[in-house]
């Protein structure tokens, strides 16, 4: 599995917190095993990733960003082949509903109960969310993670996607939401994306350091995910 | 009262925290310019080792340990001790704030912060400046109108990207206001607006400033300055590791 050989054990957007974390170390290996038990070997049935009440995936999505970023923000909701246009937003923001393929360890690549709420700055929706989009599309027609993996390196070295945006981040501070089997519920939390950083440049994943990060030399995209101490209601989250 | 309204009284990049969980008001002679001028400069200086650990403290060990430390002399910022990793730390004083700022004479801010090697190539270079000329006994007016000079000039450098600086010290004293304290990360973007990262908005734990003013009323030259936006966002721990208030 290409991310493994990167070094990471489960580098996808969501798993970072939890898995670099020290805090969440037997969590952490949790996820291990479950991903070398490999409990969902195959796509299940498109209408498993779907959300049959398109105005709670909506809710859903706005929950990952207080109400007064997601109000006025564009949602994206899964279609059979990939995220619509649900709301037309105003303020440059995008959210939606992450699923297995984007939004869980490796091994839950084809869990059907993902449910990952996320809210992208402007710069991120013109960067980060097209790889996210990308990597949905390829996941609803049935591509393995490995195929997913070669056609994304492809489309980012053929410049079909672009390279991070300066200021691209999102908010994940969703009470809702599943994460998945092995990490049901991610902390409240801010990701900020980069293309080809080293992690030590932030002071990430060292003792103490309140920064978590990954780097993916393939996709040149690094990670970064700071805790936050309220959900995106207001309420403490710690 | 709302953060908006927080944000248009006090905010500076050292003093965000601080203001966001205060209990009350300074005990200041006039709220408005409680520190309208500089003090003697022996009030600006500490204890070199003093110095030293009370940077170095911005961060935790794992960072701070290989970081180079400048401390402050009567005449500017010198190289304490060299570092291997990047990272730079350092005190900042009042006058790092906002030159509009209502504290920026204040002789007792002490504000240990880290740079990441991108902060420390291109936002140390302006601390350093006006620190020097500010020193040397230039009026605001003077200063400001000498790092516009450098920056035309390209003296001083454009803002990189990635840009970060640690301020989890138990021990910083950022402010007279509430509990002078709180850690923090800081972030610095070349972003017009604070909208970018939907900082200042109900419940969004990004707070955002203007790196050069809070209004601009009393010093105009400053909004022909680059857009420099200084977001902030608060954590859980202090840089030893125990747990700090919630904000």
């Amino acid at each position: 599995m290409r991310k493994k050989k990167v070094g990471a054990i489960a580098i996808k957007s969501f798993a970072l917190l939890v898995v670099l974390g020290t805090a969440y170390l037997g969590t952490a290996n949790q996820a291990m095993a479950q991903e070398a038990k490999t409990p969902y070997p195959n796509m299940a049935p498109v209408d498993q990733y779907l959300m049959t009440d398109q105005a709670a995936e909506i809710a859903m999505a706005r929950s990952a960003a207080p109400e007064s970023i997601a109000r006025d923000a564009e949602v994206l909701v899964l279609g059979r082949h990939g995220f619509e246009t649900a709301v037309k937003g105003k303020n440059g923001f995008v959210c939606i509903v992450g699923r297995g393929w984007t939004s869980a360890p490796d091994a839950e690549f084809w869990n059907p109960k993902v449910r990952v709420p996320m809210c992208v700055n402007a710069a991120a929706a013109r960067s980060y969310l097209l790889r996210i989009t990308k990597i949905t599309e390829l996941g609803l027609a049935g591509r393995t993670q490995t195929q997913t993996d070669e056609a994304i390196a492809a489309a980012i070295a053929k410049k079909e996607l672009p390279a991070m945006e300066s200021g691209a981040m999102c908010y994940m501070m969703s009470k809702q939401g599943y994460g998945g089997d092995a990490i049901p519920h991610w902390p409240s939390h801010l990701m900020f994306f980069f293309s080809d950083t080293d992690p030590a440049t932030w002071g990430a994943n060292l003792p103490g350091s309140p920064v978590f990060a990954g780097a993916d030399p393939v996709e040149h995209l690094t990670q970064f995910v700071v805790a936050v101490q309220q959900w995106s209601d207001g309420t403490e989250a710690r | 009262m709302t953060r908006n309204q927080i944000h248009s009284i006090f905010l500076s990049a050292f003093v965000l925290v601080a203001v966001l969980i205060a209990t009350r008001p300074a005990a200041a002679q006039d709220p408005q310019q409680p520190y309208p001028t500089m003090a003697p400069v022996e009030q600006y200086l500490m204890d070199r080792d003093a110095e030293i650990a009370l940077a170095r403290s911005a961060a935790p060990d794992a960072i701070s340990h290989d970081a180079s430390v400048i401390v402050l002399t009567r005449h500017g910022y010198e190289t304490a001790v060299q570092g291997k990793n990047g990272w730079v730390c350092w005190v900042g004083r009042g006058w790092m704030a906002m030159f509009d700022h209502p504290e920026f004479w204040n002789p007792k801010v002490r504000a240990a912060d880290c740079l990441n090697p991108p902060a420390a190539r291109s936002i140390l270079p302006y601390a350093y400046k006006r620190t020097e000329l500010l020193l040397a006994g230039h009026s605001k007016q003077e200063v400001i109108a000498a790092i516009k000079a450098a920056i035309d000039k390209k003296e001083l450098p454009t803002i990189e990207q990635g840009t970060v600086s640690y301020m989890m010290s138990k021990s910083s004293y950022l402010t007279d206001n509430g509990g002078h304290n709180g850690p923090h990360l800081m972030f610095f973007q070349t972003d017009k607006n604070d909208t970018a990262w939907g900082a200042n908005l109900t419940n969004s734990p990004v707070l955002a400033v203007n790196y050069w003013y809070i209004s601009a009323q009393s010093y105009p030259q400053l909004k022909s300055f680059p857009p420099l936006s200084v977001f902030l966002v608060v954590v859980d721990k202090w840089s030893d590791g125990t747990p700090a208030p919630s904000m």
